[in-house]
Order: structure tokens, then sequence, then C-alpha cells
């Protein structure tokens, strides 16, 4: 069974793919990739109705060696709406397997994990919050949040390329660095989303894609 | 420890689940508020041929509140397919909508909106706020319909015009 969920989901960290919205559309599938200071994760999900969306999700820890692939519901608890601005708050979870990878000899275990996210966002100024507690057994327990900032420096229409210079500030009280910085580009343009970015404070890139279809 | 944290992440994790059909009578109730919102919007079931193709308005304009409190509306904006649309005699409709900031905002209208057989052009127009519509000859699209697809890509709509209305023509 466990071999089987990994044949369906490994195959989802190859596909380009994050989001600046996690549910979608009713009817619309996302997929999503992010990399960050720790690991990589691709998530393809489905939006039934505009308040929830469902997804599978493979995340790898580099850190700690291991992989998880879980079933991914996001809830939007709420959307603020204005003339000129959104705001967003989600909850976020998932529950799956935690398994080995590049050598960890660890038997496999069950994970769960859950957290928020909230946005508020104008066309040019940004702001965000997301944090996560994983439990993924043997293979130990974390929480991180995160907030974010961004300018874009023009408003463009439909269609046109829309360019963010985002902040992030994440903090993960059980590294070795619990606090770091992370200046991104986020690039948008109709479906598709792109953001790359650099951690100054350990020197690890940020990639993260969302396609939206 | 490990188990505290572990309840403690089952715990996120059934809140969520159990959290979900709360969204959902949300989203209903929002949508129930929006129907009367509807109910007042300003109907002008213009005949097309009041249609004035002769308006330089190969971008969008807003025309003047006849209100005179200071807000504007915005008309229809222009593209090809909307020019395209209009020439065939369709109804053109300008929906204001809340919240629209990004492209994936107008990507979820233009995926729900393009879906419907009664629309033959459709285009959100960010620096407006406006989902542009242009219908086909002889269609009709109810405002509550369109406040109803507006939810079903996630937005709400706060006002809908028509005819001569949408066009930035009414007197």
């Amino acid at each position: 069974m466990r071999g089987y969920l990994r044949l369906i989901l490994l195959p989802s960290l190859f596909c380009s793919a994050v989001t600046a919205r996690p549910v979608s559309y009713t009817g619309g599938w996302t997929i999503i990739e992010e990399s960050d200071r720790q690991s990589s994760s691709a998530l393809v999900h489905y939006t039934p109705a505009p308040s929830w969306s469902i997804g599978l999700r493979t995340e790898v820890n580099r850190d700690n060696d291991y992989a998880i692939y879980s079933v991914h519901p996001t809830l939007l608890a709420k959307r603020w709406f204005g003339k000129d601005y959104q705001g967003n708050l989600y909850f976020h979870g998932g529950i799956g397997v935690a398994s080995g990878v590049y050598g960890n000899p660890l038997r496999d275990e069950t994970a769960v994990y859950g957290g928020i996210m909230a946005d508020w966002e104008t066309r040019s100024l940004f702001a965000g919050y997301r944090s996560r507690y994983l439990d993924a057994g043997h293979f130990g327990d974390q929480f991180m949040h995160a907030a974010r900032v961004g300018y874009a420096p023009y408003e463009g229409d439909s269609g046109d390329l829309h360019t963010w210079l985002m902040l992030e500030i994440d903090h993960r009280p059980a590294e070795e660095v619990p606090i770091t910085a992370t200046p991104l580009v986020r690039l948008f343009k109709g479906p598709l989303l792109l953001e790359v970015g650099y951690n100054l404070t350990v020197n690890q890139p940020l990639l993260n894609f969302t396609y939206r279809f | 420890m490990m188990n505290s944290s572990r309840t403690v992440a089952c715990a996120l994790l059934a809140a969520l689940l159990s959290a979900a059909p709360v969204a959902q009578n949300h989203d209903h109730h929002d949508h129930k508020h929006e129907q009367g919102g509807a109910d007042a919007m300003h109907q002008d079931h213009s005949d097309h041929a009041d249609h004035d193709h002769s308006t330089p308005s190969d971008h969008t304009t807003e025309a003047s509140n006849p209100t005179g409190n200071g807000d504007a509306h915005a008309v229809l904006t222009h593209t090809d397919d909307i020019h395209a649309a209009l020439e065939k005699g369709g109804e053109p409709i300008v929906a204001d909508v809340m919240g629209v900031v990004c492209d994936f905002c107008a990507l979820a209208m233009n995926k729900i909106f393009s879906k419907r057989e009664e629309i033959a052009a459709v285009y959100v127009d960010l620096d407006t706020k406006a989902l542009n519509l242009v219908l086909v000859p002889g269609a009709t699209l109810s405002d509550e319909t369109i406040a109803e697809l507006a939810v079903q890509a996630g937005y709400r709509v706060a006002a809908v015009r028509r005819g001569a209305q949408a066009l930035g023509n009414a007197s």
C-alpha cells in the first residue's frame, strides 16, 4: 500500500509546480512545488468548492532524510473582500506516511501535520503568515512559521507579467539556525507563478512554482 | 513529548476536517447576502441598438457616478474578443468584483464564466476591478447567476451594469 502511494506521489516531485492561493476556483486544479532551506515538496490539489481543496502531497526533508506522502486538505476559513484588497485565512493539514529516504533505515511511520496560513494583498502590497506543526513519529516532530512582506513596483493588468519583490523571515525553533531571512522575486503571469529567492542566513536557494488550470 | 505533540497534530487535523462544513455554511451565508445586493443592483436592459461603437474606448474608462459621491463606475473594456462579440449584437455587462487583485483572480473568473454558453466574451480588468462580459445574441444571464458564478470563482460581485450603462452611454 505504501509502495503504491509512493508510486503515485513521487512523480509529482518532478512536476514543475507554489501558490499564492492554496484554494482555487470550483473545478480547478493546481500544481504546487516548493523548495526551501529544509525540504522540497510537491502538491497537486483539486478544488471541489471555493471554500476548500483536497490534494496529494509529497515532501522530502533533506535534513533528516525522510519523505512524507500525504492527503492534504486546505480550508479557506474566511476571505475578506474589499474594492482594492483581499485577505484570506486558511487552515491546512495532512495525514500520511513518513518513510526513510537516502538510505535512512527507519521503518515507515504515520505522519500528521496542520497549520494556518493568512495573507492580505492589494495590487502592490502583500503581507502573509504561515505556520505548521508536523509529527512524523520516530522521524521527529517539527514546528515552523514564517512571515512575508512584498511590494510590486508596478501594477500589471490581466495577462501581464506581474513582478513582486518579497522578504520572508522564517522561524524553525528546532533548527541549528532558528531564524533566517530570504529575499525573493515572485513572477506571476496568467496561470503561472514562479518564486526565486536565496536564504541569506544559511545560503540555501528557494524555488517555488505554481501552475493553475 | 512525542505523544503530546502527536496529540496536538491530530487535534489540528481534526479541527481542520470538522471545520469544513462550517466554511461551507459561511459561504452560503455570504452568497445569500450577495443575493440581497444583487436585488438592489441597477439593471438596464437597454436595446442592443443603443450601442455606440464609435466610442474611442480601446482602453477602459470610468464613467462618473451619478450619485456624485466621488466613486466612479467602470465601463466595458474593449478587447478584440469583446469588440467582436459586441459587433454581433451581444449584450454588454460590467460587474464590479470585490477582491480582484491578481492574475489568479482573473484566471478563476475567466475559467468559470467562459464555460457558460450564454457568454460570448469575457475579460477581467484588474485596473477597474471589473468583470466584462458580452452575451451571445439573444441570450440572457441574470444578476443572481452572475453573482453565483463569481462565488464559484471565489469572489463577490458588488454591482452589475448592462447595456448602455455598461458602455458608459447612459444619460
